[in-house]
């Protein structure tokens, strides 16, 4: 809301400093946004709450500025140039529909001279940052940005029948609106109505028909109450938002729409008007005051410090509140029409606590009776999942939310995607179904700015329609394409592959000891046919990796191999993890032998795994794969590989034979599954 | 050759090998050869003692002992002298840079997350946190935002359809954890939330909130400002300077907006790009939670207060940092993330 300082200064009369009054403003909640200088004048630019709309003019401003400094507000008497008839006599007006319309107040002036506004009107206009219209409209605006009210003025010689009708529009009814615009009303929308049609839509817009013109001579002003929900429906269902419908959808004063009309009069009699006699006051069923117990006691506990009984009856009272029957530290507080805020003694308390200065309020720590858990059992597994992934070189990424259907179409998911029924744009009207198009983006973007690897996660939702209904799911994305970090002058840098990816996984799922994990070879809609593995945690899968599909990288245009992952973290966190058991440190020394043979490179590793696994002895302590070697010497179609067996017994030191003879069990083993062929004698480290 | 002569003799071929060592695994060697419990050639001497005439005895072993203490003396000298004079690697240029190890980076928005949660739980705070999708009841209803009300215009949504939306604020959690926790309640909530605007510097569609709720008999407004004082001079430092202003949110009553001095100019600057001149910059939103939310999960107002806070992660972080552009926390370009794995 713009304010005039001079404006201002027509209802309270002040001396004070421009930055002292804008700091004491900020500090009873009218917050000043920004400050201009026009021609002489100072306006400040007031951010105003929805609650709040007695503030949407200068009147109700000063009301704040008086209560602040004690200062009272400037009596106006609006004289009235008057005609020998009543408006009764000259229009009829009816309310159909009091629920949307409360009140209504008419007022005819005949003989205006329509023209250009006088300068000081010029001014006050242009210092709400409208242009001068003419003198008609201008007041009608005057009064809207003095008092809040919102004022229509009708061409009488247009209205048919000389009848006002206040009723909701008929079904198929239109109007061209003061812009032009034809819209199309419908039976909940509250019209202005003559005999025959609409003549404006209630508390939103004036129609063309009945507008002020060059030739109006005679006019009716309109100074009304409506239903605020209404008016808000009836604006956004047009797609129409005036300075109006602003206020009546934050809820007017009920108690002003005649002085108002007669402010009107009077200033239009300025301008060779007559006013009739006695205005029309439709007002069928008077609101009755509303009246709050407010306990002094309260607004202590409330506030935390013992506010003076003085400083609040004066607060109050200040403000308009009409204090009574003060017994036992409790008032009844009369609550003037202006303030549709409040109706409950927590909203006096705010009042009361505005006044008194939030910053004389002491600040004490919050008093604790509870003992909480810490962190939370997701939190604390979240911040271990991005723990295991930093140190591997990984970079915690964040997306949006949101997805491209043209992309998501590339990822030939089964998911059903939740699309937004009023999205920012078409590229995010949809929510995510994966979080690889959100990597897949980072990707090309880092790469696009020379970074020679991107190797990323992130954890977030994705969202999809299960049995019609929205749904999330946390999940966990990884990426790696491109060079890895490190390497130097010391040695070269290598580039990311498949397992570097599955490492990174494994070791975040030994981290959080989501034990046992198994791979499984897997085909996926994101990875190419043959380069994907399905990953499972005690039998339930949980997610897959692999190589992205050439088809969707392409899209990115990255040209670099993408190896990517997407996890199910819900899924996973519906299994425990195992439990973290203290294991004493071995005592005994540790006997390393390995075994290198070849064998058919089809065979998978995970199967010789399996067959070595077979011999059931509780002091191999650890199998490692070491070296895996195929092209030349080793023959086609072969490839050697060395395992290392680490063996230790709890509790004595191996012999020689004893490891001689489990290693032999191995060896046995691997020959009667497999055709392999030893490369050379074992040694013994 | 008397027992005299071959204990000399055994001397000069001692002597002979102990010159010839070089390193210390040829001492080892040497020592072995010599003095090895089974094969060394001193145990075989003693044991040739036994074959001694007995008067000659007592002279031969003392020539045995004296060759055994010279032996040992000379391994033992011979070994301090190779570990004087090791020979290691080549001394490499040592002004080569270091084999640095690459970690990965946390989003900023997570470092700054945990950051303002490590606050919290130091002030006995636990971590609470609900869906993303939410209906109209917890979103606006149950947070008296009455259905219809221009209040709801500053919380701009976007819709899945009538009674479905994203979340515009965390703020639903505290209806959630209300209705199934009786007081007293000490929670933050953290969270991704959502706004229908159009990506600019000051504006995302999406972005991440902390929420705070406090329960109990006897909360007070002196409460709600010593705690988000604390809270706000552990992220900023001692000296910020901090003013609470009234302001108006459906679910909080007297509410409160809390502005910190602009970090940017401090307020000297009247053209400041960041602050307007004003010298501050609004960092949260808080106050006493409203006795109709407390109605609406069955807390009797009466008998508890409360009171809630609401700050913008991404935004704050920007305020911290001096970032221009709110946009770049969501690039995700890694010179960007990295830059906050050393805050």
């Amino acid at each position: 809301m713009k304010i005039s300082l001079e404006w201002l200064k027509e209802y309270v009369k002040f001396d004070i400093p421009a930055s002292e009054l804008v700091d004491k403003l900020t500090m009873i909640g009218l917050m000043v946004d920004s400050q201009e200088e026009k021609d002489g004048d100072l306006i400040l630019d007031i951010e105003t709450y929805a609650n709040r709309p007695d503030t949407l003019g200068h009147l109700g401003i000063a009301r704040e500025l008086a209560a602040a400094y004690g200062l009272s507000l400037e009596k106006k008497t609006w004289a009235v140039s008057e005609l020998e008839e009543d408006t009764a006599g000259i229009v009829g007006i009816q309310i159909m529909d009091e629920a949307l319309c409360p009140r209504y107040c008419g007022l005819a002036v005949k003989d205006v001279k329509v023209g250009p506004s006088p300068d000081w009107l010029r001014r006050r206009i242009e210092a709400m940052g409208l242009k001068s219209v003419n003198n008609v409209v201008d007041v009608t605006n005057y009064v809207l940005f003095a008092t809040g009210q919102p004022i229509h003025a009708f061409d009488l010689a247009k209205l048919e029948g000389g009848r006002v009708l206040i009723r909701r529009a008929k079904k198929g009814e239109t109007i061209i609106d003061l812009d032009g615009r034809r819209l199309e009303l419908t039976s909940d929308m509250l019209v202005i109505a003559d005999a025959v049609k609409p003549q404006a839509v209630a508390g939103v817009i004036g129609g063309a028909g009945s507008a002020i013109s060059e030739s109006t001579r005679d006019i009716l002003i309109e100074s009304a109450t409506f239903d605020p929900v209404s008016i808000r429906l009836t604006g956004k269902s047009l797609g129409i938002s005036t300075d109006a419908s602003f206020r009546y959808e934050r809820g007017t004063d009920i108690g002003f729409p005649p002085q108002a009309a007669r402010m009107v009069a009077s200033l239009l009699s300025g301008m060779g008007g007559k006013a009739a006699r006695t205005l029309i006051d439709l007002y069928p069923k008077p609101r009755k005051g509303r009246a709050v117990l407010l306990r002094r006691q309260r607004v202590i506990d409330l506030l935390g410090t013992p506010v003076e009984a003085e400083f609040i009856e004066r607060t109050l009272a200040g403000l308009g509140f009409k204090l009574s029957g003060q017994q036992n530290g409790a008032w009844l507080v009369e609550v003037p029409s202006y303030r549709v805020d409040i109706d409950r003694e927590a909203d006096l308390i705010e009042e009361i606590a505005r006044f008194y200065g939030y910053d004389r309020i002491p600040s004490e720590p919050t008093p604790a009776r509870s003992f909480e858990p810490a962190a939370g059992k997701k939190r604390d597994r979240l911040n271990r999942i991005r723990r295991a992934f930093l140190p591997q070189g990984f970079d915690e990424v964040i997306n949006w939310s949101f997805a491209d259907p043209e992309v998501a179409n590339l990822f030939g998911q089964a998911l059903v995607p939740v699309p937004l029924k009023n999205p920012i744009s078409v590229k995010a009207s949809l929510l995510r179904t994966n979080l690889l198009a959100g990597l897949l983006e980072n990707a090309a973007w880092n790469f696009n700015r020379d970074l020679e690897g991107v190797h990323i996660f992130e954890i977030g939702n994705i969202y999809y329609l299960k049995d019609e209904k929205p749904a999330e799911e946390l999940m966990l994305g990884i990426l790696s394409a491109g060079l890895l970090p490190g390497g130097g002058w010391w040695g070269k840098k290598t580039s990311s592959d498949f397992f570097v990816l599955k490492g990174a996984l494994e070791a975040f799922m030994k981290d959080l000891r989501y034990e046992p994990f198994t791979f499984e070879k897997a085909v996926h809609p994101f990875f190419e046919d043959g380069f994907c593995l399905s990953v499972a945690c005690k039998g339930l899968e949980v997610g897959s990796l692999g190589l992205v599909r050439k088809g969707i990288q392409s899209r990115f245009s990255i040209d670099r191999p993408v190896y990517a992952a997407e996890m199910s973290l819900a899924r996973l966190f519906e299994k425990q993890p195992r439990p973290f058991q203290y294991v004493s440190i071995p005592k005994f020394p540790c006997v390393v032998r390995d075994i290198s043979f070849l064998i058919d490179e089809r065979v998978p590793f995970e199967e010789i795994k399996k067959v070595v696994g077979r011999v059931n002895v509780s002091w191999i302590e650890a199998i490692e794969l070491i070296d895996h070697f195929s092209g030349p010497p080793v023959p086609k179609g072969k490839v050697s590989l060395t395992i290392r067996f680490r063996y230790r017994h709890s509790k004595k030191t191996l012999q020689a034979v004893e490891v001689d003879q489990v290693e032999g069990q191995v060896i046995e083993e691997l020959k009667s599954a497999f055709d392999i062929q030893l490369r050379e004698g074992k040694i013994d480290k | 050759m008397s027992f005299k002569e071959k204990i000399e003799s055994l001397k000069k071929k001692f002597e002979a090998e102990a010159a010839r060592v070089k390193d210390v695994n040829g001492l080892e060697a040497l020592r072995n050869a010599w003095l090895g419990r089974k094969k060394g050639r001193l145990t075989g001497l003693f044991n040739e003692l036994k074959a001694v005439a007995p008067e000659e005895k007592p002279e031969a072993g003392r020539l045995v002992n004296e060759l055994k203490s010279f032996v040992q003396k000379t391994v033992a000298d011979r070994g301090e002298d190779l570990r004087k004079t090791v020979t290691g690697p080549a001394i490499p240029d040592l002004t080569l840079p270091g084999r640095e190890r690459y970690v990965g980076s946390l989003h900023p928005v997570t470092v700054f997350e945990q950051e303002i949660e490590d606050i919290f739980l130091g002030m006995g705070f636990s971590i609470e946190d609900g869906p993303e999708i939410e209906t109209d009841y917890y979103n606006f209803e149950a947070l008296n935002f009455p259905k219809h009300h221009p209040a709801r215009d500053s919380w701009d949504t976007l819709y899945i359809n009538d009674d479905l939306m994203l979340r515009t604020h965390t703020s639903p959690v505290q209806i959630r954890v209300m209705e199934k926790k009786k007081p007293p309640i000490r929670i933050i909530i953290p969270g991704r939330v959502f706004r229908r605007e159009t990506p600019d510097p000051t504006h995302l569609p999406m972005f991440y909130q902390v929420e705070g709720l406090v329960v109990d008999e006897g909360i007070t407004f002196a409460h709600l400002k010593g705690t988000l004082e604390h809270f706000l001079k552990a992220l900023f430092g001692e000296k910020i300077k901090l003013r609470f202003r009234p302001s108006f949110f459906p679910f909080t009553e007297p509410s409160a907006e809390v502005d910190i001095e602009c970090l940017a100019c401090g307020g000297r600057d009247k053209n400041c790009r960041i602050c307007g001149g004003t010298g501050w910059k609004e960092i949260l939103g808080a106050g006493m939670v409203d006795p109709q939310v407390f109605k609406n999960v069955n807390i009797d107002p009466e008998k508890y207060s409360g009171w809630a806070f609401g700050l913008g992660i991404d935004r704050t972080a920007m305020l911290a940092y001096g970032i221009s552009d709110l946009r770049l926390f969501y690039e995700n370009d890694i010179r960007f993330t990295r830059q906050f794995n050393i805050k």
